[in-house]
């Protein structure tokens, strides 16, 4: 008998490791050949590295009473969505990008809401505006839901906007890979077209068969499987993908530590694998070393990338305070209700 | 703008630097606040700590992280203030977020309290920025305080340099009013030939000042930023000891390096007696009680000796010198069978003869008092040591003419600024003649009053002042700092280390400039004024800045002052007077 542990802390719920059986469809679609491919160097053309994730936060839940008479649940929400921008190469400073926050006023869908400004009462401090948003249905999570569906939507424009484009066919015009956006976390619903790949952190679903799986084992820090086509069971969405290792697994972590997936969108022909695809899953073994974090510093190592973290924090510092937006709160509806 | 990540007071606080500006230490800053009834309550401060680090960051290691351009961190970029002036004095805090500006023109005066000055101010030096600092001259001349006091390690801290730049200054800027000849200096040079060219301009001012221009970026070069000219000081007379020498031999002055212009000072014997010199030859510290008294009898003794007669000498006729004292002493005997005693090793030879030869070893009943022989033996044992260092300086063999000629007077009607070479004298011989000087000017101001300011500039006040032991030089010393501002007597006094000179001299001295010092000496509390972080930077400061603490200023400000106008060394001296090689030929051609 061997035991082995997962290298993430055991309050982080589920761990890195829980290896759900896949019940959808894998075909090779770069080579049939199942072995590892080294990594290789980034392309001098690929000047730009976006590291995009989004962050939300509820604020209140509500219960509203409209003008006419109307009353539901509703609810305020806080989410950001932001990048970091870095040179591959390492030859310019990672800045913050398009780090902003938006706030929503979710509701009942048959109210008529008005936008919603709470103002400050001293100086120097900045206003908070509620957009009013329609809730698609009236549960207990609605109102959750469509503040994520709203920060998934903004992730996703942000991802695209950022990267290169992929060509969808054979006859597309071809774009230099020269901007590539990493997200945090599965790729989202529609494809736009974006050079955008989703680094997933955790092995909550083992998508290989259990022949192949042994090669995750095997790789050495910066190799990588094959591109492989993957369907989901609903047949709904198809993604490219391959798993890449970033660094060694310590004798005491299960063999897989350090092992991360990633995906990016699949085009409509199921034979078509895009160049610009290759080429990131040939670079991603690199890039994501350097960008990969240490046991040291950050819990979920490396999975948790360098800039993702700092961009975590930025996202949190700009919805701002918690305990403030609270009071913000409470003291609008005091000046609502002409309370002191 | 101010920060809210740190405490604000109305004292001190802390300011974000935006992207794109620069502040450094010692920056003079503005700031405005609202207050709820919506009057403006302003600050004006000076930088004393500016600090940058990254934010968002965690780890030590994560700056290698930042560098490789993986983790977006930002540099935050703070400096500290403290607040020197608050206008209307509301002592609120300012709020985080208020702007802070650079003071200039009119917010310099306000930080720099120029406003209070008015035309008493002069200029002290430039700040890092070119903008000149006013000094309040109402703290040097004794109407609100007095004196002014440089410490510094010699030769890095340049303490005479800025000591003659304030001179300068004061003389030039017009802050002492319309007289023409209003003020005097006495300057005692304590070391070298180099104060000795201070009335010749110096030829590499002009090319050292356009280089600090440029290098610093000024507008101008510092001596016009500032309305003083570059010149080198007017009406100056250079006194200097006679050069050691047989009796008979021509009075010189004793130097190297210049050859005219300077005139030999000394004092006739009968002055010495007259003028009670003697206490001024005892000033070692360990100058017993005993002593005390008999060098006061003897004293006066002198003084009556000296009375009725206006010759150099002095004659006795109750002393009949041994033979082989008359070879060795050249003693000339009058026709009426008196003796001339015409030297300061004659005079010893008869306090000598008055203590512990007459009256067979008794010594003469008047003089001796109840002195006990041992401690006049100690007496005349000190006289004979400090005879030869003083013969030069006191004496009998002069004609009444030269004798006035060479008496040193820095009251000289046509004299601004008299320099007393002291450098080759022995310590006993520079303590006398300074505290000679010193004496006379004291009591010539008490005398006639406030009227005509005359600045002191002695370098090496623990020496001529130290902390422990008493002597005559210190009293005096005492006494012009602590009333010589009611009577218009200025000392600007410089060591090395104000912790060993006596602490009433450094703490009445209103106007503290402080050079590089060793940094175990900036620990003393004597550098209390100084904040800690200025103290800290005394240890690395330059030649040419200073750190200057005025009254009026709650915190010291960093000055740069410019190149001396005057030489400091014969090779500076500008035998051109300024006028181009070609202009000079042509003169010869006409």
């Amino acid at each position: 008998m061997r035991i082995r542990l997962d290298p993430w802390p055991v309050d982080i719920e589920g761990g890195q490791l829980t290896l759900k059986d896949f019940n959808g469809e894998i075909q090779d679609v770069e080579t049939p050949r199942w072995a590892a491919i080294p990594a290789r160097p980034i392309p001098e053309r690929l000047r730009q590295v976006f590291v995009v994730d989004g962050k939300r936060r509820m604020e209140s839940r509500l219960f509203i009473e409209d003008d006419h008479g109307q009353s539901g649940l509703g609810g305020f929400g806080a989410y950001v969505v932001g990048a970091v921008e870095l040179c591959p190469h390492g030859t310019r400073q990672a800045e913050l990008r398009a780090v902003k926050a938006a706030r929503i006023l979710a509701h009942a869908p048959d109210l008529r809401i008005d936008p919603m400004t709470l103002s400050p009462r001293h100086p120097h401090t900045g206003q908070l505006e509620y957009t009013p948003v329609p809730m698609t249905g009236t549960d207990a999570l609605a109102a959750l839901n469509v503040l994520q569906q709203h920060m998934l939507a903004a992730e996703q424009n942000l991802s695209h906007d950022l990267a290169s484009r992929v060509p969808a066919d054979d006859q597309d015009d071809r774009e230099w890979l020269s901007a590539l956006t990493v997200q945090d976390g599965t790729l989202r619903g529609r494809n736009l077209n974006g050079a955008v790949v989703g680094c997933v952190k955790t092995m909550e679903t083992m998508y290989l068969p259990a022949d192949r799986a042994s090669l995750l084992s095997e790789l050495k820090p910066g190799e990588r499987t094959p591109v492989m086509r993957m369907t989901y069971s609903n047949g709904q969405f198809t993604r490219l993908i391959w798993y890449v290792r970033l660094c060694e697994a310590a004798f005491y972590q299960h063999p897989m530590a350090g092992v991360m997936r990633l995906e990016m969108f699949a085009p409509d022909d199921p034979s078509f694998l895009p160049p610009i695809v290759r080429q990131v899953a040939n670079l991603s073994g690199t890039l994501l070393r350097r960008l990969g974090s240490h046991a040291h510093k950050d819990p979920r190592a490396p999975q948790n990338l360098i800039p993702t973290a700092a961009l975590e924090q930025a996202m949190g510092r700009s919805m701002g305070s918690a305990d403030l937006v609270t009071r913000r709160i409470r003291a609008h509806i005091a000046g609502l209700q002409g309370v002191a | 703008m101010v920060l809210g990540t740190q405490d604000v007071t109305p004292v001190s606080f802390w300011f974000a630097v935006l992207p794109g500006a620069s502040v450094q230490l010692d920056d003079l800053v503005a700031v405005q606040t609202r207050k709820p009834d919506g009057s403006f309550v302003n600050f004006y401060g000076i930088v004393d700590h500016v600090r940058t680090r990254h934010e968002g960051v965690t780890f030590d290691s994560d700056v290698q992280d930042v560098a490789a351009g993986l983790l977006p961190a930002s540099v935050s970029y703070a400096a500290r203030v403290l607040v020197t002036r608050v206008n209307p004095e509301n002592f609120i805090p300012p709020q985080p977020g208020d702007g802070v500006r650079h003071a200039r023109g009119d917010d310099l005066r306000m930080a720099l309290s120029a406003d209070k000055m008015g035309e008493k101010a002069f200029p002290g030096g430039l700040l890092a920025d070119g903008q000149v600092l006013p000094i309040n001259y109402r703290f040097v001349n004794g109407e609100n305080g007095g004196h002014i006091n440089i410490s510094g390690i010699s030769g890095v801290a340049t303490k005479t340099s800025y000591a003659l730049f304030l001179l300068h200054s004061i003389f030039r800027s017009g802050v002492m009013g319309t007289g023409a000849s209003a003020g005097r200096a006495l300057i005692f040079n304590v070391k070298g030939e180099d104060l000795l060219f201070l009335d010749k301009r110096n030829r590499e001012v002009e090319s050292r000042e356009a280089q600090a221009q440029a290098q610093k970026g000024l507008p101008d070069h510092r001596y016009a930023l500032m309305g003083l000219p570059v010149e080198a000081f007017r009406d100056v007379q250079f006194l200097a000891p006679p050069r050691p020498g047989s009796a008979g031999a021509a009075i010189v002055p004793h130097v190297e390096q210049r050859a005219e212009g300077v005139t030999p000072f000394l004092y006739s014997l009968r002055e010495f007696c007259a003028r009670r010199m003697l206490p001024y030859v005892f000033v070692d510290r360990d100058a017993s009680v005993n002593l005390g008294f008999v060098i006061g009898s003897i004293e006066e003794r002198l003084y009556r000796m000296a009375q009725g007669a206006e010759t150099p000498y002095l004659t006795v006729d109750d002393w009949q010198p041994d033979t082989e004292q008359v070879l060795d002493e050249d003693v000339r005997f009058d026709e009426m069978g008196s003796v001339r005693i015409g030297t300061f090793a004659q005079l010893v030879a008869y306090l000598e003869y008055k203590l512990l030869d007459a009256n067979d070893g008794e010594g003469d009943r008047k003089w001796v008092g109840k002195q006990s022989p041992a401690t006049l033996q100690a007496f005349i044992r000190r006289l004979r040591g400090v005879q030869k260092h003083l013969t030069p300086l006191v004496r009998g063999d002069v004609s009444a003419d030269q004798a006035a000629r060479f008496r040193p007077d820095p009251l000289k009607p046509g004299v601004q600024t008299t320099v007393v070479d002291i450098h080759t004298l022995s310590a006993t011989a520079q303590m006398f003649i300074v505290g000679v000087l010193l004496r006379d000017l004291f009591e010539h101001k008490e005398r006639v009053g406030r009227q005509d300011t005359v600045f002191v500039v002695l370098d090496e006040l623990n020496k001529y002042a130290p902390r422990d032991g008493d002597s005559p030089i210190k009293d005096v010393l005492l006494d012009i700092a602590e009333r010589g501002r009611s009577l218009g007597i200025i000392l600007i006094g410089a060591q090395q280390t104000a912790s060993e000179v006596e602490r009433r001299i450094v703490s009445n001295a209103a106007i503290r400039v402080v050079g590089r010092l060793d940094l175990a000496e900036a620990e003393r509390p004597e550098y209390r004024f100084l904040p800690q972080s200025f103290r800290a930077r005394a240890g690395i400061l330059q030649p040419g800045t200073m750190l200057v603490s005025q009254p009026d200023v709650p915190n010291p400000v960093l000055v740069n002052y410019p190149f001396p106008a005057w030489a400091t060394r014969l090779d500076e001296v500008d035998d051109l007077q300024g006028r181009k090689v070609e202009e000079i030929g042509e003169d010869w051609l006409h």
